[in-house]
């Protein structure tokens, strides 16, 4: 089991996967803050004045990420980053779940109103978290622009 | 001090930085303190009793409130103009159900709103739950082919009970 985790094929692959994952959903939400911001504001988790500065803040970090998993450049912060990030929006969209509040995800692009779809995004998160904690557990340093 | 908390405060303060950048240089920049309200009590929509299948969906005060925040619907509000000037969500056009023309209305709509596309998203309301005249009025946009439309029924007094911003065109004694 070891060895497969710590296969540096398999790691690399991973890290590109997640890596463009990170990239792309960081892509609209750093095209058009403002309707991230309106995405935010939709799950009712933050207070308002805060709304904003993370909205211009939160896609560099993914988009930095993202890079520094495909590129191996401070990738200790980036797989943390990964992990935590992917931990809060599983948080985030079970607490919009739980509380009613009918939206999509606002991942990848605006949240809707009405859309249904924040069940699917949750599993799809799940998914996603199976591989942030792959990053973490695995000891493959290969094919990286700098030390871990 | 150690590796990763110096990769996390390097990766966090790089993205801040550009971020802030980036929001100072574009066009869409956003203020960096918002103005989104906490309506975490207003989630469910008020419909009424007269609403039947097929009517436009009823939103609530935070979805009107997020779709006024964002500038990308146009609000309709049906009272008579003296009960519009007294008091309405800025940027309104008063399009009064009581004085709606004979015949067919998709040339009046068209000339109110300027010939927007059917599906651009309207909002129409009026002062609160005892009055029909927004659904009566979002019955009509149905059916000369607008398809985005919402009835916000919650209307201009539940707006102002959250204290949102109401423009008013004369000053009326209550």
């Amino acid at each position: 089991m070891r060895r497969i985790i710590d296969n540096d094929i398999l790691t690399l692959l991973i890290r590109l996967i997640v890596g463009i994952i990170f990239i792309y959903a960081s892509y609209y939400k750093i095209i058009d803050p403002q309707s991230f911001a309106k995405s935010i504001w939709f799950y009712h988790l933050v207070p308002g004045k805060l709304i904003n500065i993370i909205a211009i803040i939160l896609p560099w970090i993914e988009l930095t990420a993202g890079i520094g998993l495909i590129l191996g450049v401070y990738y200790k912060g980036s797989v943390a980053l990964v992990n935590i990030l992917t931990l809060f929006f599983i948080i985030a969209l079970s607490m919009a779940i739980i509380r009613g509040i009918s939206i999509d995800c606002g991942c990848f692009k605006a949240a809707a109103a009405t859309s249904e779809s924040a069940w699917e995004t949750l599993k799809f998160d799940f998914g996603l978290v199976i591989l942030t904690i792959f990053l973490v557990i695995s000891r493959s340093k290969r094919w990286m622009l700098s030390q871990p | 001090m150690n590796r990763l908390v110096k990769q996390l405060l390097i990766i966090i303060i790089l993205s801040t930085l550009v971020g802030l950048l980036r929001n100072s240089l574009f066009p869409n920049e956003i203020a960096i303190i918002g103005e989104w309200r906490d309506l975490s009590n207003g989630e469910e929509p008020v419909i009424p009793p007269t609403a039947e299948k097929g009517d436009p969906p009823f939103i609530a005060i935070n979805v009107a409130q997020m779709e006024y925040s964002t500038k990308g619907t146009k609000f309709i509000d049906a009272r008579d103009f003296d009960e519009y000037e007294c008091g309405t969500i800025p940027g309104s056009i008063n399009i009064p159900f009581d004085y709606l023309p004979e015949g067919d209305l998709k040339p009046y709509f068209d000339s109110l709103l300027g010939g927007i596309p059917l599906d651009y998203p309207l909002i129409i309301y009026c002062s609160g739950e005892e009055c029909d005249l927004s659904l009566h009025l979002g019955r009509n946009f149905m059916d000369v082919g607008y398809s985005n439309i919402m009835i916000f029924f919650g209307g201009s007094r539940e707006w102002e009970s959250y204290g949102l911003e109401v423009e008013r065109i004369s000053n009326c004694e209550e």
